[in-house]
């Protein structure tokens, strides 16, 4: 029978870790001495506590945890609903404890299966067979669109009292392959033991962007601290939805939190701050990333969007204050793989900004996709120059500049750059709320519109549109004025956001200015379609900039930006859809303003084209020129950003609400159907991104 | 010395030991488990039980003394206890084990305290036969080890 097992795991079952907890140490000895006969990876833990710190730590560090049901610092069970809910590994439970209905709690809490002390070798040579069976079934929960945990943990649990059982009697190979059948049969039949409780399987679960959007209001209605899945179920009032389902997306969100605030410890913003709850609730688009990444969504579409929108590099959602590179990175982030998507969601924006800025100059990666903003000088935007500029408090020069960019771009730029979310057109990096705002800053990369400054962005793009959209790329200062002016109205209008917040307000600079990121509806405004900025081809000018450069940092940051715009809009999903158009059309208007507040001769510089100063470095002088450009980023940067609108984040496209399609294969979509995209080609891509 | 005739008596020791009882199947997947590279492992799993183990017994035994007739808490001690014994076939001390806690379940505060003696008395005497087995065994050497016992 092992060796049976062993023939059809292959070489599987060699090396799988385990984790043993039990506070009994002649039997964690003699389990790890068996368990390392059997050739797997053991380590023993004789404290429950101190497991629950290591698999948190390290949760891809084990494939099995076989824990005691009796422990003096946590009860067993209490253990396995842990692992079960916040790490999502298979757990055996052990005991001396041979009583039917301590087994049968045993299954209810979701282990994997019950062994009875003592435990024999032949037992433990099938474990792998739960690892296997688990991740089978949740390959095939995603197949059908998600199902969630307690689905995938029920499933197994069927089988647990024969399982339990059998193995007593010395289960043997064909017993096992017999419980496997009965398995499978019980997920189609989609049987369920008559488990009365929840165990019991349930319809799966998608959680949509907007249902996913109730519990995120629901959750910020409650308070983070205080929600708890029965509140939150009541809050939702959707027919159908269980506490469990409730539950288990709950703790993956609290995680995504966790893991965000941790990415976002330099970040001033709020957005990360899980405490908030009204932050969180903005993170909607982020959230959806996240959860996407942790697994909601197939992680694997997700972080395909994500790394083409972010050009791959991840991560490195860093914080504002990083400079480009970092912010690329952060952008990227979403890309990382799971964990790291999650944030990336968040971070995009705040990378986007500083790559939009910086960002330029190098090659972002991620950018690539720029939006056409091209117009905007992918120059750097000025903020690329000083890294810790486009940190936080570059952002803020970034911001002018994008907003300068912003400014002189078209507003087509804007718009067809903020549109999605994905637009991240030119540089507008706006964080296409969802976290596929990543994906934007790809197709933003040129940052030309450093402008599309990340989180910013979202309302920023919006609140440009209007000035942007026809003025030719900060061509003159006057031009930046508005852009400036512009942007300033953007990061005025996305303050609200409070996704964008984070970003907005981690723009430092940029968009933030009033921190108010974007609020919500601007950024849905700007990329709404008035989003002429993205296209940035045209107005923007900025497109001097290699689009390379944008890409990469930009990219990044832009798509962040875009992601976060998009993101924004996720928060509120509303954003995007919200085209209100413009609301922060109004904030372009201030070019005084902007002007103002970011300290153009900063941002300038670094982009090249001071947005204030109205002379673009190196890469304002592509800014100006580019205005004209700027609908037509480098089809490097372009098209990829556009892709980049499109793509990054299938989130975004959750997100951006209406229009921003799930990036990259939406980038036509989202472009073109958002209404929003104005006109990819202005872009310069022709939406197929 | 002669090396196979301490082996023989190892082995006929370890025989009798699972003829009364004393120990079970467990004890030879324990001792299985050894190999060149762990050569002493059952002894040193079974130097760590009776360490254990003696803790375990004090535990119970002040539990009897400070929480008179609490059941749960006896039983929960107890559990722990049968659990270690079980992992390496200590079975006539398991059985004592469970019958204290059917004891316990029974709120027969004289039948726990009646079998927590019977628990130690076996635990002792587990402890000397087996200290003897291995000292058996370390005189006979390796070879003598991991033989299963015809049973």
């Amino acid at each position: 029978m092992a060796a049976a097992a062993e023939a059809r795991g292959g070489d599987f079952p060699v090396g799988m870790k385990v984790l043993v907890v039990d506070d009994d140490p002649t039997c964690l000895v003699v389990l790890k001495r068996m368990l390392l006969e059997c050739r797997y990876d053991v380590t023993t833990c004789p404290q429950a506590t101190r497991a629950l710190t290591m698999l948190r730590e390290n949760r891809r560090g084990f494939d099995v945890i076989i824990s005691d049901v009796h422990m003096p610092d946590m009860d067993g069970f209490r253990l396995l609903e842990l692992v079960g809910l916040e790490m999502d590994l298979p757990v055996i439970m052990m005991s001396a404890d041979s009583r039917t209905d301590i087994v049968m709690k045993g299954i209810k809490h979701g282990a994997c299966d019950y062994l009875i002390k003592p435990v024999r070798m032949e037992e433990l040579k099938n474990i792998w067979q739960h690892v296997v069976r688990k991740k089978f079934n949740e390959n095939k929960d995603h197949e059908h669109s998600g199902s969630l945990d307690d689905t995938d943990r029920n499933r197994p649990n069927n089988n647990d009292n024969e399982y339990a059982s059998s193995a007593n009697d010395g289960g043997d190979g064909s017993w096992k392959s017999q419980k496997k059948k009965r398995e499978k049969e019980e997920d189609e039949a989609d049987l369920e033991s008559g488990d009365p409780s929840s165990t019991s399987k349930k319809p799966r679960v998608v959680w949509s962007v907007e249902l996913h959007q109730q519990f995120v209001n629901a959750v910020n209605h409650l308070g983070i601290d205080k929600a708890v899945p029965k509140k939150i179920l009541e809050l939702m009032n959707v027919p159908g939805l269980t506490r469990e389902n409730v539950a288990s997306h709950l703790q993956k969100f609290r995680l995504y939190l966790k893991r965000i605030a941790q990415h976002h410890a330099g970040i001033p913003h709020p957005f990360v701050a899980p405490a908030s709850s009204a932050k969180v609730a903005p993170l909607g688009g982020l959230e959806f990333q996240a959860l996407a990444a942790s697994g909601q969504i197939p992680p694997q579409a997700l972080a395909a969007l994500q790394d083409e929108l972010l050009g791959r590099p991840t991560s490195s959602l860093a914080l504002p204050g990083r400079d480009q590179s970092s912010l690329r990175l952060a952008a990227i982030k979403g890309n990382k793989p799971h964990g790291e998507r999650e944030i990336a969601f968040g971070q995009p924006i705040y990378k986007c900004q500083n790559n939009a800025y910086g960002a330029f100059p190098q090659s972002s990666p991620g950018l690539g996709g720029l939006p056409s903003f091209g117009a905007w000088p992918n120059n750097k935007l000025g903020m690329t120059d000083s890294p810790s500029a486009l940190g936080n408090v570059s952002n803020s020069q970034n911001s002018n500049l994008l907003l300068h960019e912003l400014q002189q771009q078209p507003d087509s730029l804007l718009t067809g750059t903020l549109q999605n979310i994905d637009v991240k057109p030119s540089g507008i990096v706006m964080p296409s709320q969802s976290l596929n705002a990543f994906p934007a800053s790809e197709g933003i990369s040129p940052n030309q519109n450093p402008l599309v400054i990340p989180s910013q962005s979202q309302s920023f793009l919006a609140s440009i549109p209007p000035s942007m959209k026809h003025e030719p790329l900060l061509a003159s200062s006057s031009p930046s004025n508005s852009l400036l002016g512009g942007i300033d109205m953007v990061n005025q209008a996305s303050t609200s956001q409070p996704l964008i917040s984070t970003h907005g307000a981690n723009l430092p600079g940029l968009m933030n200015r009033s921190s108010n990121a974007m609020p919500s509806s601007g950024i849905c405004n700007f990329q709404s379609g008035n989003n002429p900025y993205v296209v940035n081809q045209n107005a923007m000018g900025v497109s001097s900039r290699p689009p390379g450069v944008l890409k990469t940092e930009s990219t990044d940051s832009l798509n962040r930006s875009y992601g976060y715009i998009g993101g924004s809009t996720s928060v509120d999903s509303g954003l995007l859809s919200s085209q209100s158009k413009n609301p922060q059309y109004g904030l372009l208007q201030n070019p005084n303003d902007i002007t103002g507040s970011w300290s153009p001769s900063q941002d300038i510089d670094s982009y090249g084209n001071t947005l204030g100063q109205g002379h673009p470095g190196s890469t304002s002088s592509n800014y100006q020129s580019s205005n004209v450009a700027l609908g037509k980023l480098p089809d490097q940067g372009r098209g990829r950003n556009h892709g980049f609108v499109g793509k990054g984040t299938c989130i975004p496209s959750r997100f951006a609400v209406d229009e921003v399609e799930s990036p990259t294969n939406n980038l036509s979509h989202s472009i073109g159907s958002s209404a929003d995209i104005v006109n990819p080609d202005i872009f310069g891509f022709s939406g197929q991104m | 010395m002669d090396y196979s005739n301490l082996r023989r008596q190892a082995a006929s020791m370890k025989k009798s030991l699972f003829d009364q009882g004393y120990l079970d199947e467990q004890f030879c997947q324990v001792e299985d488990l050894q190999d060149e590279a762990s050569p002493n492992f059952a002894e040193e799993v079974v130097t760590l039980f009776f360490k254990d183990s003696a803790r375990l017994i004090s535990n119970i035994e002040q539990a009897l003394e400070k929480y008179p007739k609490d059941f749960n808490k006896w039983d929960a001690y107890m559990q722990q206890l049968k659990g270690s014994c079980s992992s390496i076939g200590a079975s006539r001390m398991k059985s004592e084990c469970m019958s204290f806690r059917d004891y316990c379940g029974q709120g027969n505060i004289e039948g726990c305290m009646k079998s927590f003696q019977k628990v130690k008395r076996e635990h002792g005497v587990l402890r000397q036969k087996l200290e003897a087995y291995f000292q058996l065994l370390r005189q006979a050497g390796p070879a003598g080890a991991a033989t299963r016992p015809a049973m």
